[in-house]
């Protein structure tokens, strides 16, 4: 009997449907068989893909309307008459759609794809421009001119709206994961979901939603900055994570790093000495934290806490001091601890500086400071 | 080494003397025209007729409910040709197959996996449940675009929870036929979502 392969009894066999003597056979030649252990496997799983279908609850309705009819005898109900103009509409839809779905069907796996919808000019997916409405695929690239301009449904969780001369790619879309890449350009999010499920990738960084609104520009030299609207952004490269809070913004440099988050009514000689510090050699670090420390408000803790891991120890105690002055740390937190970057002291004075200035971001400053993160690191160009 | 099986342990629903006795005496006073009996009979049985027309149709509520409503009105007023030759359960299903089938036939419904609509999850849930819940649409959505003779033996063994012998009956072929569905169905699925195998 099993001097043939068993793959005909691979469902059974996870269903345990079969007898004991055939059972016991079956799991022998398994082990045996490279190719009917792989079509087990095969069937595996998709055995547990279909363990995720769930009861659905029948809506209450449902009921009066059946005692109506039996009431009546046969006479159909509301429900019913409501359906059929609409399974006739169907049925006339369907003549176009029925080609369209088969063309769709014919490649495994099944293909995912976002809704987009112009909102203005002719926007591009591949080569191919829209009007009204389209599919943005996994590897495909959505782009807009001078005049165009589009809006991606993200799945179920939210939206972004494409701005013109902007390049933009489905990376992926998964339960865990909505990735996008943003080559060049400009696009605003609107994300109502979990934090940490939808992604965008630049060449200089990524953006890791936290549950928010932001609009994300990179410019063609791969550049980028981060403007947040509502909630807070992560913004990563391979070990450095800036969380950025509603009302304030964070530019990464391609080659360089991801910089400072800062709030954007900070004044203008504030905002440049930052830049300075973020970004150009490590001569112009030390003036431009003079300027910094000397330009800051209160409101510009967030941006004094992170510095104080991005400075050298021998500066550390000038941002201590600063900070000191604007929002006094909380019991427990000394000097020297800070300047040590004592994980558990940063953590608390982060939360005074939460609760006094900024929504909470609810994490450990563990994450903040950061060890390399692998994962973001596989997902840069 | 053992390979081992995926059977998860299955309810006892079914075999227990009790709930059959129950079973009988709605059906009987249901074929005496007690409507307070018809009720208790479209609650005990309601949702799964529901699911069953859901994931069939492609997750269309207006069309699961119309449905639903069809198989339980003609269940209730064909409930007199009943004689208990068969579980009552094969007929309900027989029931809810062939209304399925029709509505399909007379629609000519096909539901594109990207069109299977999505209704917004809550940003409120936590993520795990968030994730599970879109997993559990992804893979509706991939069982609705199934062909009918392998979509049945996967929803009656998954929703209905049948046993071979069982989905056999209510198909009308051979627990081998259903083996060999299921194989196909569940090669199928496993194709369709092989990307999101990490989050099973």
């Amino acid at each position: 009997m099993f001097s043939k392969h068993v793959t005909k009894f691979s469902s059974a066999y996870c269903h345990d449907q079969l007898p004991p003597l055939v059972n016991k056979k079956v799991a022998a030649h398994l082990l045996a068989c490279p190719s009917c252990h792989a079509d087990f496997d095969e069937v595996k799983l998709g055995v547990k893909f279909a363990r995720q279908l769930q009861l659905v609850s029948a809506p209450d309705v449902i009921w009066p309307e059946i005692a109506a009819q039996l009431q009546q005898g046969a006479r159909r109900t509301n429900l019913t008459s409501f359906a059929k103009p609409l399974a006739i509409a169907a049925s006339l839809l369907l003549l176009v759609g029925g080609a369209l779905w088969l063309l769709r069907n014919t490649r495994e796996p099944a293909l995912i794809s976002w809704h987009v919808a112009r909102l203005n000019g002719t926007p591009r997916i591949g080569s191919v421009g829209f009007n009204g409405e389209a599919k943005l695929g996994v590897g495909q690239w959505l782009e807009t001119d001078a005049t165009s301009r589009a809006q991606v449904d993200v799945a179920a969780i939210g939206h972004v709206e494409v701005e013109p001369n902007s390049r933009v790619r489905l990376i992926e879309s998964k339960p865990t994961e909505h990735r996008l890449e943003l080559q060049r350009g400009r696009l605003s999010a609107r994300i109502s979901a979990p934090p940490k499920l939808f992604f965008v990738n630049t060449p200089s960084g990524v953006a890791e939603d936290l549950g928010c609104a932001y609009t994300l520009e990179v410019d063609d030299d791969g550049n980028s900055v981060l403007h947040v609207t509502a909630g807070w952004v992560s913004l990563q490269l391979t070990d450095r994570e800036s969380k950025v809070p509603a009302g304030a913004a964070c530019a990464t440099r391609r080659g360089i790093s991801v910089g400072t988050p800062y709030f954007e009514d900070a004044t203008s000689s504030f905002r440049a000495a930052l830049t300075r510090f973020d970004f150009d050699g490590t001569e112009s670090k030390k003036p431009a934290i003079s300027v910094v420390l000397r330009e800051a408000r209160p409101r510009d803790e967030i941006t004094l806490w992170y510095l104080l891991s991005r400075v050298n120890e021998s500066e550390r105690g000038r941002v201590y001091d600063c900070m000191a002055r604007l929002l006094p740390p909380p019991a427990g937190v000394t000097r020297e601890g800070v300047i040590k970057l004592d994980q558990n002291m940063l953590e608390q004075w982060r939360q005074l500086i939460e609760g006094s200035h900024v929504p909470s971001f609810g994490e450990s400053v563990r994450d903040v400071l950061g060890r390399a993160r692998s994962g973001v690191a596989r997902r840069i160009r | 080494m053992m390979i081992e099986h995926t059977a998860a342990p299955r309810e006892q629903s079914r075999g227990n003397d009790s709930k059959e006795s129950v079973d009988w005496q709605v059906i009987a006073a249901c074929q005496l025209g007690d409507r307070d009996a018809m009720h208790t009979l479209f609650e005990t049985y309601k949702d799964r007729v529901y699911s069953i027309a859901m994931y069939s149709l492609g997750g269309t509520e207006t069309m699961a409910a119309d449905i639903t409503q069809q198989v339980f009105v003609k269940l209730m007023t064909r409930i007199n040709q009943f004689r208990g030759q068969s579980e009552f359960t094969t007929w309900l299903y027989r029931l809810v197959v062939n209304t399925c089938l029709d509505e399909q036939r007379k629609t000519r419904r096909f539901v594109p996996l990207a069109d299977v609509s999505i209704p917004a999850i809550s940003s409120q849930s936590p993520r795990a449940e968030y994730i599970r819940k879109e997993l559990s649409l992804r893979v509706q959505a991939a069982v609705s675009q199934l062909k009918p003779k392998l979509r049945w033996p996967i929803l009656l063994r998954y929703v209905e929870d049948l046993s071979y012998e069982e989905i056999a009956n209510v198909l009308g072929c051979s627990k081998g036929t259903v083996a060999s569905r299921l194989n196909r169905g569940h090669k199928a699925l496993a194709r369709k979502l092989h990307h999101l195998r990490d989050q099973v």
